[in-house]
């Protein structure tokens, strides 16, 4: 999508080389840069260097730019206190985790569903899609008391990962994604597998699985965002501080700590992820984009 | 709430391919073992369903005509209902609920599509702005919130949107204290939070469009505005409308930004949601099948909304 | 798409290292209960985070202690956060069986860990022999952790709230520090004092969310002689004039006076931020509030001292008491119940030992001297030997809360169903702090009609 620039679009291109044109398009887009600078990075900028004030300044009118006494106890306080190092770990452990249940599960089952197509293959997944419309909350109550008792084996999954990871695999929105996707490759590769003597598992593994980069990137992308993004979920069946997540912990103790050290912890908390982003940032736009539309 | 990316803009899915054509003369037990493959493949899947997503929801019904007390299960009827529709923020639950649905379809939905169609025109700084918009999206939700509940909205002259309010001369305001604010504001923080993944999935769809019909409409004298709705919306009619879908299912779940910045219920019930309200029930009053009965009634309404997107969208095509 | 290489290898090199600690991280310890030696294993939570080294210092000090004198017992810790009862994660806890075998909770939780069925009755266990200093605890906190004659829990901490308030700041506003305002009248006209040194100080501050709104609410509303539920517990009694007289002072110097500040919705530790740093001069607490400010609010003992609670026109008619237990789970061996009463009556009902050692806390940056945590009977033993202890090691200057100890206001304990209540009332409280127009009647009648709904459900 960056290699665009000869396409047509609402505004042809020759419109914006004329005179008045030109000068519409250039202030238009200076106005643009300046103004989404000043809306998304404005908010960041002010909380790196507030979480620097002390408490006094923060309550100081009118507020000021630039941390005048700055206290980067904040963030030592944050990272210590807050035990920070354990969240981030424990999200990313559970982010990775969450990719290769789904990629594994998921992949297997859409798999099935497309090329093996067994008896009540429609079935299983019509009850599937069925599920996009219910969202989350509506089950919350339910589901959580399913994780505390499992039917039959009557485990507790509270502060076990697994109370995080397997639910997410129960996604039927990546399992409909990678299904259209397997739809799209082509049958006689698949047939000439088959004449070959390849099984199903060997047919995956070194036919379709190639092929398929592109949305196992997105599916993989989905599922960190996922288990970056919940909040209520990890609550719940995450009690223990040790176990929680990142947002979690930082909610838990927002009522015990001072605000500055609350927004210090937010600060350290994000810079893993924006740092991720921003090096992978190229391959999660097109992932994102192409992946998902052309599956 | 994030909004997550949308399959089958372009076209439908295609009708299943022929099953494979695999040796003619398979017997039976080649077809029970082709079936028994399938469905080995399926089964780790399939059991997480049953587990976490069907089970669960026969779970709820069964709940919410329960009542669980001193470790013992009873039968009530339709008691939990009686008492979740009594609960004096029921109705509050859902006004401000539906509230927040609808401003966040005026701007966390509409907002996004112009900003795509904005930035579809630039020929600089892609990149640069579409990673500035998407940046938010990679915070921890409860930092972002946090950032505009301390700093954003502090309903003094110390906060960072009065201090800019004064300065431009124009009225402050209270913000999450003040009741008719509550729910914008915190439709402004979703917004800003989640709008990125929105304009990613518009960007694609607009490079989706062809050309030409810009290049037809602009012949036929159309102006920018009605090239906007002759060719943009109706070209990207399905991804609107699949992202409305996904929408509205998210912003009915509001949780975490009256959690974070309304301290739950907000000022005189303000910002109080039913997903909230879930959670109070469940966790806070002890009373998980209260809770299990309001979910139940928020599926159903959701049914309701799935059911009238379907005849819309079933009627389009 | 062609990536680069070293962005695979950055990738692989990630999901690599973090697919190692995944092996390594699922370690679940489960609890033994009586292993082969004959040892006893029992898990007590509510041991204090790492952020209060100190108090973990003297926890894990005291395990060990313990294990020592008593070689059979094993004690494991579990830390369940800086709040011990978060009321969210309590109920998970509770309703998902993952608490441990002896557990932290309020007197206001009693009947939500009975209707759990997590709630073992240990009547039988509890006398001189088990916890030796038994006889000298009050038997009103005795009562609040019984139901129907049995005891479920043992009290640990019990408090009552009084007026807390900043010296410094009364001092610059020509208050006499040494005389704290004794009436609602007085609070309003000192407060108004207070906020007019300006910069954002608060004369006097106030919660309304989190339901420590309701919480504060219902000490207030004490404070006027009412009361929160009518005898039989089974209606809302506050909708009447003094639950209006609470909501009319505070509507009074928010918006009369405008000397509350304008940052409102507070919970717990928002308010004590703004008093750690100096913008507070008067609010309801009890005396451990003081100590949270120093502890994690960046604020200063000297600075803070208290007085009774303040009535109407006169003292108060009683004040909000309120404390906390062990509990012990369902299920457990009898020799695991002793084992826990040990436990408790060493570290937290033993003058001298556990939360009473007032030699180890002296040299910490732990306030000794406070009139807490009153457990036990006034002339009792324990009493006296406590007493002296805290005397002789007193590290606050207890004439700041002379005033407070000095008047002592009649304890009353929480509503049933406090918490529930509590949320309601947050509803109240907030829109009588936010709404110059609040309507106090409406106000009053909608959170009448809540809790009374909630008590209908709960029965």
């Amino acid at each position: 999508m960056a290699q665009d620039s000869g396409t047509r679009t609402l505004i042809s291109q020759a419109q914006f080389r004329r005179g008045r044109g030109r000068m519409i398009y250039w202030t238009l887009l200076a106005v643009v840069v300046v103004g989404f600078t000043l809306v998304f990075i404005g908010p960041l900028y002010w909380m790196v260097t507030g979480a620097l004030k002390s408490g006094q300044e923060i309550a100081q009118t009118p507020p000021s730019l630039f941390p005048k006494d700055p206290q980067p106890q904040n963030y030592v306080d944050a990272w210590t206190n807050l035990n920070l190092a354990k969240l981030l770990f424990n999200t990313f452990y559970y982010a990775t985790g969450a990719v290769l249940f789904q990629l594994v599960l998921d992949t297997a089952a859409a798999y099935s569903l497309s090329k093996l197509r067994p008896v009540f293959g429609n079935v299983i997944l019509g009850l599937m899609l069925a599920t996009l419309m219910i969202p989350a909350m509506v089950l919350i109550v339910p589901q959580y008391v399913t994780v505390i008792d499992l039917p039959i084996l009557h485990l507790n999954l509270l502060d076990s990962p697994f109370a995080i990871w397997l639910p997410l695999v129960a996604n039927a929105f990546n399992i409909f994604l990678l299904k259209r996707f397997f739809d799209s490759i082509p049958e006689d590769l698949m047939a000439a597998a088959l004449m070959d003597g390849a099984t199903p598992l060997r047919t995956l593994w070194s036919i379709v699985l190639p092929m398929s980069r592109p949305i196992l990137g997105v599916v993989s992308i989905f599922a960190v965002t996922a288990v970056w993004k919940d909040f209520l979920w990890p609550k719940l069946v995450m009690p223990s501080p040790e176990t929680r997540t990142v947002s979690v912990g930082i909610y838990a103790f927002s009522g015990g700590t001072p605000m500055n050290v609350v927004i210090a912890a937010s600060v350290i908390a994000a810079i893993p992820t924006v740092i991720i982003f921003l090096i992978f940032q190229r391959n999660i736009m097109s992932g994102l984009t192409t992946g998902s539309l052309k599956g | 709430m994030a909004i997550t990316t949308v399959p089958g803009t372009t076209r439908r899915p295609g009708r299943p391919a022929p099953y494979p054509p695999g040796p003619r003369r398979a017997g039976l037990g080649r077809k029970v073992r082709d079936n028994l493959t399938g469905h080995a493949f399926l089964i780790g899947a399939v059991l997480c369903f049953v587990v976490f997503s069907w089970y669960p929801m026969v779970r709820g019904v069964v709940m919410s005509f329960q009542r669980t007390r001193r470790g013992e299960t009873t039968w009530v009827g339709w008691d939990n209902y009686a008492r979740i529709i009594d609960d004096p923020s029921f109705w509050t639950a859902w006004k401000n609920t539906f509230y927040f649905t609808l401003l966040a379809l005026v701007l966390g939905y509409a907002v996004p599509f112009f900003v795509a169609i904005l930035l579809n025109e630039f020929r600089h700084a892609k990149g640069y702005l579409r990673i500035l918009v998407y940046l938010p999206v990679m915070l921890p939700p409860a930092s972002a919130l946090f950032l505009f509940k301390f700093y954003a909205y502090d309903p003094s002259e110390a906060g960072l949107f009065n201090a800019i309010l004064t300065a431009l001369h124009l009225p402050t305001s209270e913000w999450m204290q003040s009741p008719g604010m509550t729910m914008p504001a915190m439709v402004l923080a979703s917004t800003w939070m989640n709008m990125g993944s929105a304009v990613l999935i518009y960007l694609a769809a607009l490079q989706n469009i062809p050309g030409e019909l810009y290049e037809a409409a602009e012949l036929d004298g159309a102006g920018v505005w009605r090239r906007i709705v002759n060719v943009t919306v109706p070209q990207t009619r399905l991804i609107l409308a699949l992202l409305a879908m996904l929408q509205i299912v998210a912003t009915m779940q509001l949780f975490i930004e009256p959690l974070i910045l309304a301290n739950g219920a907000g000022t005189g019930d303000s910002a109080t949601s039913v997903a909230y309200l879930i959670y109070q029930h469940g966790f806070f009053q002890n009373d998980l099948n209260g809770a299990a009965a309001l979910g139940v009634i928020m599926l159903v309404v959701l049914a309701g909304f799935s059911a009238v997107y379907v005849r819309l969208t079933a009627k389009q095509d | 798409m062609s990536v680069p290489q070293y962005r695979k290898a950055a990738a692989l090199a990630l999901v690599a290292g973090l697919g190692l600690s995944l092996a390594a991280c699922s370690t679940k310890s489960d609890d033994a209960k009586n292993d082969a030696s004959g040892k006893v294993t029992i898990t007590v939570d509510c041991q204090p985070v790492g952020s209060q080294k100190e108090l973990l210092k003297n926890w894990n000090d005291d395990v060990a202690e313990f294990q020592r004198q008593n070689p059979n017992i094993v004690i494991k810790s579990v830390s369940v956060g800086e709040q011990c009862n978060n009321p969210p994660d309590f109920t998970a806890r509770l309703a998902g069986g993952t608490v441990t075998d002896i557990f932290y909770g309020y007197m206001t939780d009693l009947q939500q860990v009975l209707d759990s069925g997590q709630a073992m009755d240990v009547t039988q266990y509890v006398n001189k022999d088990t916890i030796p200093t038994w006889d000298s605890v009050d038997p009103a906190l005795k009562e609040v952790f019984s139901d129907g004659g049995k005891l479920y829990a043992i009290p640990v901490k019990n408090y009552s709230m009084g007026l807390v308030y900043n010296k410094v700041l009364f001092q610059r506003a020509g208050l006499d520090v040494n005389n704290p305002p004794r009436t609602w009248p007085e609070v309003r006209a000192a407060a108004k004092k207070i906020a007019a040194l300006g910069n954002g100080i608060a004369g006097y501050a106030e919660y309304s969310a989190g339901n420590t709104g309701g919480w504060h609410f219902t000490s207030l509303l004490y404070s006027q002689g009412g009361e929160m539920l009518t005898p039989d517990g089974k209606k809302a009694d506050f909708n009447n004039a003094m639950g209006k007289q609470v909501l009319q002072n505070l509507k009074d110097m928010r918006y009369g006076d405008n000397s509350m500040g304008s940052r409102q919705l507070l919970q717990w530790g928002d308010l004590l931020t703004n008093a750690g740093a100096g913008k507070v001069g008067m609010f309801i607490g009890a005396p451990d509030t003081t100590q949270a400010i120093v502890s994690q609010f960046q604020g200063k003992f000297q600075d803070w001292a208290m007085g009774p609670l303040p009535g109407q026109d006169g003292p108060a008619k009683a004040t909000l008491g309120g404390g906390e237990g062990y509990f012990f789970k369902k299920g457990l061996t009898p020799e695991q119940v002793k084992a826990g009463l040990k436990w408790i009556a060493y570290q937290k009902l033993t003058p001298g030992k556990g939360q009473f050692d007032y030699v180890r806390a002296k040299p910490q940056n732990y306030p000794v001297g406070l009139p807490q945590p009153l457990l036990f009977a006034g002339g009792s033993d324990a009493q006296k030997q406590e007493l002296d202890l805290r005397k002789a090691n007193a590290n606050v200057d207890t004439a700041n809360f002379a005033v407070f100890e000095g008047n002592p206001v009649p304890i009353k304990g929480e509503p049933r169903n406090a918490q529930a209540i509590y949320a309601v009332l947050d509803a109240a409280m907030s829109g009588v702090l936010t709404n110059p127009n609040a309507n106090i009647d409406a106000l009053l009648k909608t959170a009448e009609g809540k809790v009374n709904q909630l008590l209908a459900a709960g029965s």
